[in-house]
């Protein structure tokens, strides 16, 4: 008996010791190849097994992002935003689920419905970085999470290139960006200005006239990239300035978000911002659609472009804009960049 | 000091404030020296400066001059017919209702949003008067009852416009509810003008008649007065004033309440002598508050604020110093 005993107590053991062995390596071995491993600007990592196909995302500027990486088909939900905007039909063009208004809406910038996003069974939920309530209660469902947050330029860089990872489209995405990248530095080297003939931009945001953009912006840097000055020097992405300081700046240029109740010439209409150069010799713009020129996409040289033309036209004389505005959306969006164009 | 001469004062202030005003602001150009030149015709550059004092800074000034004194003349009259000296003319939901106007027009742009501010403004205040309406007789109790529903009502309107905006608007209508004067011109001015201007005079006229009201209706009734008519006139006229600076101004919290008070406290109860300086001295003080308010920062930052931030120690300070004058 104590033999048998002795031996299967020490067959049992060997058992054990080679199981716990076996799971301590399993759990030990690298991350496999398929792995996917990404930081958000939250600063926390994201591992995925394999690149995401059920994606929720809940920015409308990330959205047109996976759009560009030809990801759509990895789309499962978006935000309830991309109906009710002004952008909707553009975003039908480019997807027949968005045009039928089939595609679910589990929630926008500010609220989510957590059911709904548990339901749809995602693996992966883009949604910005300032939600945390949402954030935490969505991975409390074991549901990874990417949190965005664009201040720059290269955030929107960054945000590319993570989600090329995360889709497993990191090709397709670093074209993009290489593409971005020299549409900005071919533009830079056409308009090399001193800095003392800087053209001086104020920029409007869609609230009024006194609402504009500091320098921890993007706005900022769309004014710079295309080679001029921002008129407002608050360190304050968003600000309310007084109408004292906007003719004390006495901006060479006024710049307009899209917006379709004002046009430039309400603004110029304005008595009391008569003296402003910019109100004198006419000089007030208005950038032509919120789609084309999102300044957390892609799409921004575009707009850049826009900006240098309006304030240098001599040296920016060869750039067509509409010739521009087709070359960026077959590039950016392939075959539907064509559809958006007619 | 005599009461007598700080009533003087009162009187005599507004008029140096305004003045000084116009060489207060943030501008680097239109420095005191700049306007000083101006006024002298000593300069040939003066397109600029004239244009900021005339077209920025005077009709910003004199907005908030109005403003101020139509609130604080508004809070005065509507404390003195409830009997309630934590009344103020917000209390029938006007605050309420204009928010929620000036939020839909922010949101959706169906009307200008000074209009839709203005419109629901006195929407709310007649749905208070009308569901507080029974027997055609209007208690102050249930006056004050139903201000309170419909205030909440239109809160909850105001919730649902804010949850479904976006960042951008919903930012705009958050800096609306602060109060602000930074859009102030001369448009402004003269849509608002006659509306207060015809509220504030019929409180005036009307300002011995507080007195008797504030007695109570029997009292009133003794001596000749039609209690329930008159209330009516009053709050129709403190409604005017009141929405009309907040359609142009946002809701600049809790100045209708302090203001009264304040004055209560130098002259004592007698409203006869309270209305004008009511008008006088919330108009001079809103003004000194909105000078610090545009000349402290780089960017504008909601009057509403400083309301508070200066008016409190202020109100404070007179609370220790004297006698609250209700019960005087």
């Amino acid at each position: 008996m104590s033999i048998t005993k002795t031996i299967c107590y020490c067959l049992l053991f060997s058992y054990t010791t080679a199981f716990i062995s076996c799971r301590q390596s399993v759990s030990n071995t690298p991350k496999s190849s398929s792995t996917v491993n990404v930081t958000d600007f939250r600063g926390v990592e994201i591992t995925l097994p394999k690149p995401a196909k059920r994606i929720i995302c809940l920015i409308e500027s990330a959205l047109s992002g996976i759009y560009m990486l030809q990801a759509e088909n990895q789309i499962i939900g978006i935000s309830s935003g991309v109906y009710n905007k002004s952008t909707f039909a553009q975003y039908a063009v480019l997807d027949e689920r968005i045009k039928n208004k089939t595609l679910p809406a589990p929630g926008n910038w500010d609220f989510v419905n957590i059911e709904s996003i548990v339901a749809l069974q995602p693996d992966l939920v883009i949604i910005w970085a300032s939600q945390t309530e949402s954030i935490e209660s969505i991975e409390k469902h074991g549901i990874p999470v990417y949190g965005v947050l664009l201040k720059s330029v290269n955030d929107i860089y960054k945000e590319i290139h993570d989600f090329g990872i995360m889709t497993g489209k990191s090709q397709r995405a670093d074209s993009l960006i290489s593409y971005s990248r020299n549409e900005i530095s071919q533009l830079r080297s056409t308009i090399k200005i001193a800095e003392i003939e800087k053209k001086n931009i104020y920029f409007m945001w869609t609230q009024g006239l006194l609402e504009t953009a500091g320098t921890t912006s993007t706005v900022n840097e769309l004014i710079e990239f295309a080679g001029a000055k921002n008129s407002c020097r608050t360190s304050k992405e968003h600000v309310v300035i007084n109408k004292e300081r906007l003719l004390d700046w006495n901006p060479d240029i006024i710049v307009m978000w899209y917006d379709p109740l004002k046009s430039p010439d309400d603004i110029v209409k304005l008595s009391e911002i008569q003296h402003i150069k910019a109100i004198k010799y006419k000089q007030v713009y208005e950038l032509p659609s919120v789609f084309l020129c999102d300044l957390w996409t892609l799409k921004f040289p575009y707009a850049i472009k826009q900006l240098a033309k309006w304030c240098y036209p001599t040296s920016t004389e060869g750039l067509n804009m509409d010739t521009e505005k087709q070359k960026m959306l077959v590039k950016l969006y392939g075959e539907k960049g064509e559809k958006l164009i007619k | 000091m005599n009461r007598r001469i700080i009533q003087i004062l009162f009187y005599i202030i507004p008029l140096p404030v305004i003045l000084a005003s116009l060489f207060i602001g943030p501008s680097h150009t239109a420095t005191p020296g700049a306007i000083m030149d101006l006024f002298l015709k000593t300069s040939d550059d003066s397109n600029l400066i004239k244009s900021i004092v005339f077209d920025v800074r005077l009709p910003r000034i004199l907005l908030s001059f109005l403003v101020g004194g139509s609130l604080a003349i508004s809070g005065c009259s509507v404390q003195a017919i409830f009997r309630n000296p934590l009344t103020d003319s917000y209390i029938l939901g006007l605050s309420s209702g204009a928010a929620f106007g000036a939020a839909l027009a922010l949101a959706y742009s169906f009307l200008p949003v000074q209009l839709s501010a203005f419109i629901f403004g006195l929407l709310a205040v007649s749905l208070s008067y009308f569901t507080a309406r029974k027997n055609k007789n209007v208690s102050i109790v249930s006056l004050i009852l139903s201000g309170i529903i419909v205030s909440g009502i239109f809160t909850a309107l105001l919730t649902i416009v804010q949850f479904f905006s976006d960042p951008f608007k919903l930012q705009s209508i958050v800096h609306w509810t602060m109060g602000n004067l930074h859009n102030a011109n001369w448009e402004k001015l003269r849509s608002s003008v006659i509306p207060i201007t015809v509220g504030v005079f019929v409180i005036f006229v009307y300002r011995w008649r507080l007195n008797v009201l504030a007695l109570g209706d029997d009292e009133a009734k003794t001596v000749g007065i039609n209690p329930e008519r008159d209330k009516i006139i009053i709050l129709i006229a403190a409604t005017l004033a009141s929405s009309s600076a907040v359609a142009v101004a946002g809701i600049i919290g809790l100045y209708g309440l302090l203001v009264p008070h304040m004055i209560r406290m130098v002259t004592g109860p007698d409203n006869q002598q309270s209305i004008p300086l009511n008008f006088l001295f919330g108009g001079t003080f809103l003004l000194i508050i909105d000078d610090f308010s545009r000349t402290i920062s780089s960017f504008e930052i909601p009057i509403g604020v400083f309301t508070m931030l200066l008016g409190a120690p202020f109100f404070i300070y007179l609370m220790k110093k004297t006698n609250i004058g209700w019960n005087n």
